[in-house]
């Protein structure tokens, strides 16, 4: 029952979140293809829905797949400094000035994608030394990247201009506002990507959820498996947050939601954890759209908003456990 | 046939096994004390820890397996189940033990799924086919680690400590599981338990001081225990019959 309700209001307020925002759009409107309204719908509303709904599954997917690689509940690109290595990376493009490269691909996606892969593999580099496999040590060293890369950024803020810094500032916060069809439809190939390789592995990913010995002693090749994971998943991570900013709680939160709605092991899981982050993220954004503020809220506010309180009810339910 | 040849093994920089050299010809039992290397030595059996020297199983050398021929060859079961996915059920878990048949990318085959229900059959587990791993008592996580391994259909099963949870009861039931497995697979049996190690009745081999010493027969004479073990015994005996 509760999960009927859960997806009708998600699917409902899906449908309906285009026509909503600084102005408010008819079914008549859309129809009427010189109108201005029309011009909002699909260059601006539809693609941006898409882009929501595509950041939304990157980012629960990547959740789910680093708390079941790691054995943690708490893992996420985003606690372990995979977002923020990507976040500093299209800050040094910012402040480089750094323009369009190859393909159309920007200067700050690349750098972007840069940062977060040189983030993972200085993370698993100094994981080797960790004297304890403990993955809370992991978590800690995470912690403390991402508190790293965040201070860098916090000296390029300092030495750029002051239109540099306030593209900084707006791009830290996350936002969705997006214009046209190509940042979406780069962003559906690296999430159709992520799904295929996650789902390719699923079995391995149900074997590693138990343990990564109990994985190796079945056959997997854990080290091999771990490490293409983790690739793609910062491929897709490092894409995303070049465009969107860092987007935090949905890795986090998600993949929890639907493990309480849907108890089943993780391979189970994949394209429902998928779909209920698009969709969690496009009523997130739906909020900040509707919102009467002076100018658009950053979706990082209300994502943070939502899972925060969920974020300290998870910690206190481990505790309690 | 396993033959250990000059066998060394290091933890954190500390040598737990120095210069092991073992021929087994069917089954074995590891004794020793606690921190002797007994569970380092399964360890390497497997390949889950590094070390100097070679294990040959039926003339592979088992460093140089893939790690699925490996899988196919032996299997190990911890003394504890430790599952970080608290949904998955039990039928589940075993049908895991079919993994290395499975091809890659596909679902598991149907012939998998019968030979992991038939094997939850077999142990008497039926009830259990829909429970959650993390809802099952420290006795029947044993016996599903024991079908998981069955439906694996390894020749080896090497079992480190497997009745260290349990009460007398459970570790009678644990043991004549393993008694029977001796039948169609080779038991390497891990244990501190005596009256185990007696009953199943498998050779002995005895890790002393990073040495392995071993007893085709007659280790369980007091006077030998007396030396090995540093105290002395009387002559209460558990019967697992």
């Amino acid at each position: 029952m509760i999960k009927l309700l859960v997806w009708s209001f998600f699917i409902a307020v899906f449908l309906v979140s285009p026509f909503f925002g600084a102005v408010n759009l008819t079914l008549h409107d859309i129809f009427n293809s010189n109108s201005m309204s029309a011009n909002i719908f699909y260059s601006l509303r539809l693609p941006r829905e898409l882009f929501a709904l595509l950041s939304g599954a990157i980012l629960a997917l990547s959740g789910l797949l680093f708390q079941t690689l790691f054995r943690n509940a708490l893992m996420t690109p985003y606690t372990l400094g995979i977002s923020s290595g990507a976040v500093l990376g299209a800050g040094v493009a910012i402040k480089l000035g750094v323009g369009v490269i190859v393909f159309g691909v920007s200067g700050v996606t690349v750098f972007g994608f840069a940062g977060a892969l040189l983030s993972v593999f200085l993370l698993i580099y100094l994981a080797q030394f960790l004297k304890s496999s403990q993955h809370e040590s992991i978590l800690l060293l995470g912690i403390a990247l991402s508190l790293f890369y965040t201070s860098a950024l916090m000296i390029l803020f300092y030495l750029g201009s002051s239109i540099q810094n306030d593209i900084l500032i707006r791009f830290t916060m996350g936002s969705l506002s997006i214009v046209g069809w190509k940042s979406p439809v780069l962003l559906s190939v690296v999430t159709l990507f992520l799904f295929i390789i996650m789902y390719f592995y699923r079995y391995e990913l149900q074997l590693l959820s138990i343990s990564n010995e109990s994985a190796q002693l079945k056959g997997v090749d854990t080290k091999k498996v771990t490490l293409i994971l983790l690739v793609v998943s910062s491929l897709a991570i490092g894409v995303l947050v070049s465009i969107s900013g860092p987007i935090g709680f949905v890795g986090l939160v998600v993949p929890h939601m639907v493990a309480k709605l849907y108890p089943s092991t993780v391979e189970k899981r994949l394209l429902k954890t998928a779909l209920f982050g698009g969709l969690f993220l496009v009523f997130c954004d739906t909020i900040s759209r509707v919102l009467q503020t002076q100018s658009e809220l950053p979706i990082g506010i209300i994502t943070a908003l939502i899972g925060g309180p969920f974020f300290i009810y998870l910690i206190i339910h481990r505790t309690a456990k | 046939m396993m033959k250990i040849d000059k066998l060394s093994c290091s933890f954190v920089g500390k040598e737990i096994l120095h210069d092991i050299s073992l021929e087994i010809a069917e089954h074995i039992t590891i004794l020793g004390a606690n921190g002797s290397g007994k569970s380092t030595l399964a360890k390497a059996i497997c390949g889950l820890v590094e070390y100097e020297g070679n294990i040959e199983i039926d003339t592979h050398n088992v460093k140089y397996l893939t790690l699925k021929a490996r899988a196919k060859l032996l299997t190990y079961i911890p003394a504890k189940l430790e599952v970080y996915d608290p949904y998955i059920t039990v039928f589940e878990f075993v049908l895991l033990g079919r993994f290395v048949y499975k091809k890659s990318f596909f679902d598991y085959a149907n012939r998998d799924k019968i030979i992991a229900k038939e094997t939850l059959n077999l142990l008497g587990l039926a009830h259990l086919k829909e429970h959650s791993l993390s809802s099952l008592s420290s006795g029947e996580a044993q016996l599903v680690m024991i079908a998981q391994a069955i439906a694996q259909q390894s020749k080896i099963i090497i079992f480190d400590e497997p009745t260290a949870n349990l009460d007398p009861k459970n570790t009678k039931i644990i043991a004549q599981r393993i008694k029977a497995l001796k039948e169609y697979h080779k038991v390497v049996l891990i244990t501190h338990d005596l009256h185990l190690a007696r009953f199943i009745n498998s050779p002995i081999a005895f890790i002393k001081e990073k040495k392995l010493l071993y007893f085709k027969e007659g280790f369980f004479k007091e006077e030998n225990l007396q030396k090995l073990y540093d105290v002395t015994f009387d002559s209460m005996v558990v019967k697992y019959d």
